[in-house]
C-alpha cells in the first residue's frame, strides 16, 4: 500500500465534503461539511505523519472542532432567531 | 494485508456517508449519516493503530459534536421550514470545483507514489502521546484550553444577547 492511496482517501473525503459546502444551502449543513473537511484532514495527518507527533496534533485537531462547532452553532441560533432562516441566500443583511 | 483492506472499507464508508449526505433533504437524516462518516472514520483510525485516536473520536464527534448538531437543528426550526433555493447553475459550479480540488491536490502529491506504506497493529502508544502532548507540545496544549475558554465565552455571549433582545 503506498502513502498515495492513503492521502487519496482523505483527499476524496475533503473534496466531497467540500462539494458539500459549496452546493448546499443552510447553514446547519454547510457547518456540517465543514467539520467533515476538518476530520479528512486529521484523517491525511494521522495516516502520512510521524506516528506520535501527528497523533498529538490530531488530538489538538480535536478540541479546535470542538470550539469550531460550538461557536458556528451559537452564531447560526443567533442568526436563525434575527432571520427567521437558515439559508445562507436569504441572509444579506450585515448591520445587526 | 487485513489492516490495509480495512482502510480502504472504512474511507470508502465514510465517503459513501458523505455522498449520500450531500443529496440528503431531511436534516436529522443528514446528520445521521455525517454520524456514519464520523464513525467509519474511526474505524480508519483503528485500522492505522490509533487507538486513543478512535476513541477520541467516538467520545468528541460522534458523542458531542453530533449531539450538539441535533440540539441546535431542533433549537432551530427555520432549518425543518427552508426549502433549499439553490439553482442547479450553482450547484455544478461547487460540484466542478471540489472536482478541480480532488485534481489537484492528487497531482501535488503525485509524489507519494514512490513511498511504501504496510500498516501493522502495533500497540495503543499512549504513554508516548501524553508524554508528547505534556511534554514537547505542553504549551500548544495549554495554549488550546484559553481557545476552548474563549469559544465557550464567544457561545454564551452570542446567545445570551438574543436572549436579552
Amino acid at each position: 500500500m503506498s502513502a498515495y492511496s492513503l492521502a487519496a482517501v482523505s483527499f476524496v473525503l475533503f473534496s466531497l465534503a467540500a462539494a458539500g459546502f459549496l452546493t448546499c444551502g443552510s447553514l446547519v449543513r454547510m457547518l456540517m461539511f465543514l467539520e467533515l473537511m476538518l476530520n479528512a484532514a486529521n484523517i491525511a495527518l494521522v495516516a502520512l505523519g510521524p506516528e506520535t507527533v501527528s497523533q498529538a496534533y490530531a488530538v489538538m485537531l480535536f478540541a479546535i472542532a470542538a470550539a469550531e462547532a460550538g461557536i458556528g452553532l451559537a452564531l447560526i441560533i443567533t442568526l436563525a432567531s434575527a432571520f427567521r432562516t437558515l439559508e445562507a441566500e436569504n441572509i444579506r443583511e450585515l448591520k445587526g | 494485508m487485513i489492516l490495509a483492506a480495512s482502510v480502504y472499507l472504512f474511507g470508502g464508508l465514510a465517503a459513501l456517508a458523505t455522498l449520500l449526505m450531500i443529496f440528503q433533504r431531511d436534516p436529522v437524516k443528514a446528520a445521521m449519516l455525517m454520524l456514519a462518516a464520523l464513525l467509519s472514520t474511526a474505524g480508519l483510525y483503528l485500522a492505522l493503530s490509533a487507538q486513543l485516536l478512535a476513541a477520541l473520536q467516538i467520545i468528541l464527534y460522534a458523542g458531542a459534536i453530533m449531539t450538539l448538531f441535533i440540539v441546535a437543528l431542533s433549537a432551530t426550526p427555520a432549518a425543518w421550514r427552508d426549502k433549499p433555493s439553490r439553482g442547479s447553475f450553482t450547484k455544478v459550479l461547487g460540484l466542478a470545483a471540489a472536482a478541480v480540488i480532488l485534481t489537484e491536490l492528487l497531482k501535488v502529491s503525485a509524489a507519494l507514489k514512490a513511498i511504501m506504506i504496510s500498516p501493522e497493529f502495533s500497540e495503543t502508544g499512549t504513554l508516548d502521546l501524553a508524554l508528547t502532548l505534556f511534554g514537547r507540545f505542553a504549551f500548544q496544549f495549554e495554549l488550546l484550553s484559553l481557545l476552548i475558554l474563549a469559544a465557550i465565552v464567544a457561545a454564551v455571549a452570542l446567545t445570551s444577547k438574543r436572549r436579552a433582545a
